[in-house]
């Protein structure tokens, strides 16, 4: 399954947000969207999966839905979303709760999401009792119970400490090579997106236009092997950002 | 000018000089602790001792004449009158009928509550047109509406009830209001994008998560149904702790007045540590 | 410095004036007693009124100042806290509680019911009344509207009872707490009885709601309904005073019988009289509406303030066997027999 993005243009009261925004992502590619803060990524990555409409522009699919796909178009969020009052397991039961699927195969598709995010001894467990990093796998685990054709991640590891994002990074390497899903990931962290992204597509500031989309042709298995290439890239998008970043900070700041 | 300048001079070598020294002298001063005294303490065992005390001194100071009997009845008085209720059976009756009262009408006023509450929290023309209408009927106080609810309801039950029932359905309306408004949209938002249907959206997420508002709601209510009892039972009724109340109000039989009094309180506090029970039970989820 | 000094000496002229005007008032206050008497808008609180209207008190030497209630239950709790030296009202069972304690003290009679003079009046709701309630005989089994528990009204209808030969439970007890709600009760037919003061009951059963179905002078004759009472401190300190109250209140009394009781007086002057009352009485309404409701109202006032000490004994025997007073309250705690004469019918 393939997303295509064709001039998108989006307004909050008057007020541009994007602007020309095109791009595709094509079947089992991971894209990453960085920009400064307030360029508006996570709207876009909102209009991609159909909690917002843009003011212009569209979004559409192209290709073939895996027929045992749920819910194609799958979140994961910065905030995890985990409901406080339910278990590790009921929360992932929740999303499918909806569906017709008999009670025993749901509880197979737990147990499976489970031990493929490594969670099986905290199936029981509420959310108030986990880490972050263990409440993003399980809103991690969630989002594969349905059995996405396309992940939306809107900043998954940034309200993480460092090592647990390093350790979630491989993770989802590990994810990424077994599932091969299609990914749309947002980040404003220059690190995850080199590692992660197949290709990264860097947003302007206010009004958020492209600036660049840069290929990084090195497999996602092999990145850690490559810490110089890396290197570069990182320092490469740098380039192109810190002038953005440092306008749309004060931008910011005089706001209002 | 001039001197004052050399003395200020002066004093900071001196200070530099003995700061200069301090390393040879090496002496070992410890670090004072100066980050305590904000924090407030679980004191179990002073709630009874200051109950225990107060009424120890009230008994003392109503034997000994210091608290005239015109002014305050002695607690051992109070709890006389209390025991003479309970052997005279009445004591029963009393309380069976303010319980029938208290249950029905809060168990009513409180489930429309939540119901009216969700509304207005889920539909913009529930918040239009109910929203106004609730701030403008929630202040009036309800005793005030009682001679119209005897014209209503009947001089029986039904006027009870309805006063009751009025006083705990508006602040559950508000708190569910607002719970619902509190509920964390970035879960409704989780929910739409796993395309759960609109009712398991509010079943699953907004109901829960209104929850611990809801049970405030609950507390509150529940507090203003008992404040409610005895203007409830000002009028036309036999039986019930206001009534009893009431009645010692009016015989000026202060030691039955303040037996009735404490019995209103118990009630509260019982019914104060069963919304405490409901909250620990159905809340374990918070942090 | 010096506007310092200037103000100090302002201040110091200020406070001499203040002890010029201080002296002044208390030597008045010898001259006249001030005291504070309690007061329902009520025409059978009359008495007190005329007694100040006509300078009965100033008479006695005697500066009165009334001091309004709402009910008679306040007026008692006034007593007892010293706000208030004189009241008049019935004898309730907070009455008989605060003299228990020691607070209040009867001293002479006021309302009396009896036979030929218009008194309390016993009403039927129009429902009740089609259902076959005609007599106070039929009240086995209704409901019946009294103030509080304890009041005179509850009193009434256990008399009823007992009289009428069934059991006092058998009326069922209907506490409204306001003589308004128990109108609001009958005419709504929520009650189906109560008593009323006759120029209520007369206007009530002028609209054909209600029913006159009895007079209560026929269950309790004689009915001391209001008494004259103050606090025992009143009585140890200054019982002169209470004796110089009595006469002026009973020279008021004596005043509002001729005229407006047995109507002995000439037309005008009883129009005098009622102009008078109406400035205490109904003064919210026109003269001419108040005029017939203070006229229907007149109910006798014991002549002398004299107390009939038989009927007060049958209500505190009444409070005593309904549980709502101590067993062993006796009728000289509750009265004070030194001031007024004791009638025994």
């Amino acid at each position: 399954m393939e997303l295509h993005l064709n001039n998108i243009g989006h307004k909050y009261n008057n007020l541009d947000v994007l602007k020309e925004i095109s791009f595709s992502i094509r079947q089992g590619e991971i894209a990453c969207i960085i920009g400064p803060s307030g360029c508006g990524k996570s709207t876009l990555l909102r209009i991609m999966g159909g909690l917002e409409t843009a003011t212009c522009g569209d979004v559409y699919i192209s290709g073939e839905i895996p027929s045992n796909t749920i819910n194609p178009l799958t979140f994961v969020f910065q905030d995890f979303a985990l409901l406080p009052w339910r278990s590790v397991e009921a929360n992932i039961s929740l999303v499918l709760e909806d569906h017709p699927i008999p009670t025993v195969q749901r509880k197979e598709i737990i147990d499976s999401v489970l031990a493929r995010t490594k969670l099986s001894d905290f199936k029981k467990a509420l959310p108030k009792q986990l880490s972050g990093g263990m409440k993003q796998r399980v809103a991690i685990a969630r989002a594969l119970a349905v059995n996405p054709a396309f992940m939306l991640l809107d900043e998954p590891l940034s309200a993480l400490d460092s090592q647990t994002r390093e350790l979630l990074m491989s993770d989802l390497i590990d994810l990424w090579q077994r599932e091969n899903f299609t990914a749309c990931y947002v980040t404003h962290n220059l690190n995850e997106a080199v590692r992660l992204g197949h290709k990264i597509i860097v947003l302007s500031r206010r009004p958020g236009t492209i600036r660049r989309i840069v290929e990084i042709p090195i497999p996602l298995e092999e990145r850690h092997n490559h810490l110089a290439e890396l290197e570069y890239s990182q320092q490469v998008l740098w380039n192109l950002m810190r002038d953005e970043a440092l306008a749309a900070d004060r931008e910011l700041s005089n706001a209002d | 000018m001039q001197t004052k300048k050399s003395k200020q001079l002066k004093l900071f070598e001196n200070l530099a000089k003995k700061s200069l020294r301090e390393p040879e002298v090496q002496v070992k001063r410890p670090i004072r602790f100066r980050g305590g005294g904000f924090v407030i303490k679980p004191m179990p065992w002073v709630p009874p001792l200051v109950f225990t005390a107060l009424i120890a001194f009230w008994e003392v100071g109503s034997r000994s004449g210091f608290i005239s009997n015109l002014v305050l009845p002695a607690p051992s008085e109070a709890a006389q009158a209390f025991i003479d209720l309970a052997h005279s059976g009445l004591l029963i009756k009393h309380v069976k009928a303010s319980l029938y009262r208290l249950v029905v009408g809060w168990t009513i006023g409180s489930l429309l509550g939540v119901t009216f509450g969700m509304l207005i929290g889920l539909f913009s023309i529930a918040r239009a047109s109910l929203f106004p209408l609730v701030s403008a009927i929630f202040p009036i106080p309800k005793i005030a509406l009682l001679p119209l609810f005897v014209i209503w309801f009947g001089i029986g039950e039904g006027s009870k009830i309805a006063t009751i029932l009025f006083g705990s359905f508006f602040p559950v309306v508000i708190a569910s209001y607002g719970g619902v408004q509190n509920v964390d949209r970035n879960l409704i938002r989780m929910g739409q994008s796993f395309n759960l249907s609109w009712f398991s959206i509010v079943r699953k997420i907004i109901l829960p998560g209104a929850l611990p508002a809801i049970l405030s709601g609950f507390r509150i209510s529940a507090s203003i149904a008992i404040i409610l009892l005895v203007a409830a039972e000002m009028i036309g009724a036999e039986y019930g702790i206001g009534a009893y109340v009431l009645t010692a109000g009016s015989l000026f039989a202060t030691d039955q007045l303040i037996a009735g009094v404490a019995m209103l309180s118990i009630l509260g506090l019982i019914v104060s540590w069963l919304i405490g029970k409901a909250e620990k039970a159905l809340l374990r989820w918070r942090s | 410095m010096f506007g310092l000094y200037r103000k100090m000496r302002f201040s110091i002229q200020k406070v001499v004036v203040l002890l010029i005007v201080a002296l002044g008032f208390s030597a008045t206050a010898q001259a006249a007693e001030k005291i504070t008497v309690g007061a329902l808008r009520f025409t059978s609180h009359s008495p007190s009124f005329i007694a100040k209207e006509r300078g009965y008190f100033a008479d006695q030497g005697i500066e009165v100042e009334f001091k309004f209630f709402q009910a008679a239950q306040p007026m008692a709790m006034a007593i007892a806290s010293g706000d208030v030296d004189f009241g008049i009202t019935a004898i309730t069972g907070g009455l008989i509680s605060l003299a228990e304690k020691g607070a209040v003290k009867v001293v002479g009679g006021a309302l009396q019911e009896e036979p030929g003079v218009d008194g309390m009046l016993i009403l039927a709701s129009k429902k009740a009344f089609e259902e076959g309630l005609v007599s106070p005989a039929n009240l086995k089994g209704r409901s019946y509207g009294v103030t509080t528990i304890g009041s005179s009204f509850h009193y009434t209808a256990h008399n009823i009872a007992d009289k009428e030969g069934f059991a006092r439970s058998d009326i069922k007890i209907r506490p409204m707490q306001k003589v308004g709600a128990m109108i609001a009760g009958i005419k709504s037919g929520q009650l189906d009885a109560i008593s009323m003061v006759p120029h209520i009951a007369k206007a009530l059963a002028a609209s054909s709601q209600v029913f006159v179905i009895g007079e209560v002078v026929d269950y309790i004759p004689d009915y001391q309904v209001t008494t004259v009472f103050t606090s025992p401190t009143v009585i140890r300190e200054k019982s002169e005073l209470v004796k110089k109250f009595l006469v002026a209140f009973s020279r008021g009394a004596h005043d509002f019988n001729q005229t407006l009781v047995e109507k002995k007086a000439s037309a005008e002057e009883q129009e005098a009289m009622i102009k008078l009352i109406h400035k205490y009485v109904y003064a919210d309404r026109p003269f001419k509406k108040a005029a017939p409701a203070i006229r229907n109202g007149a109910m006798r006032i014991n002549e002398n303030a004299s107390l009939n000490l038989k009927s007060i004994e049958d209500q505190l025997n009444w409070f005593k066997s309904e549980n709502l007073v101590s067993k062993d309250i006796t009728i000289e705690t509750l009265v004070d027999t030194q001031f007024v004469e004791m009638s025994h019918h």
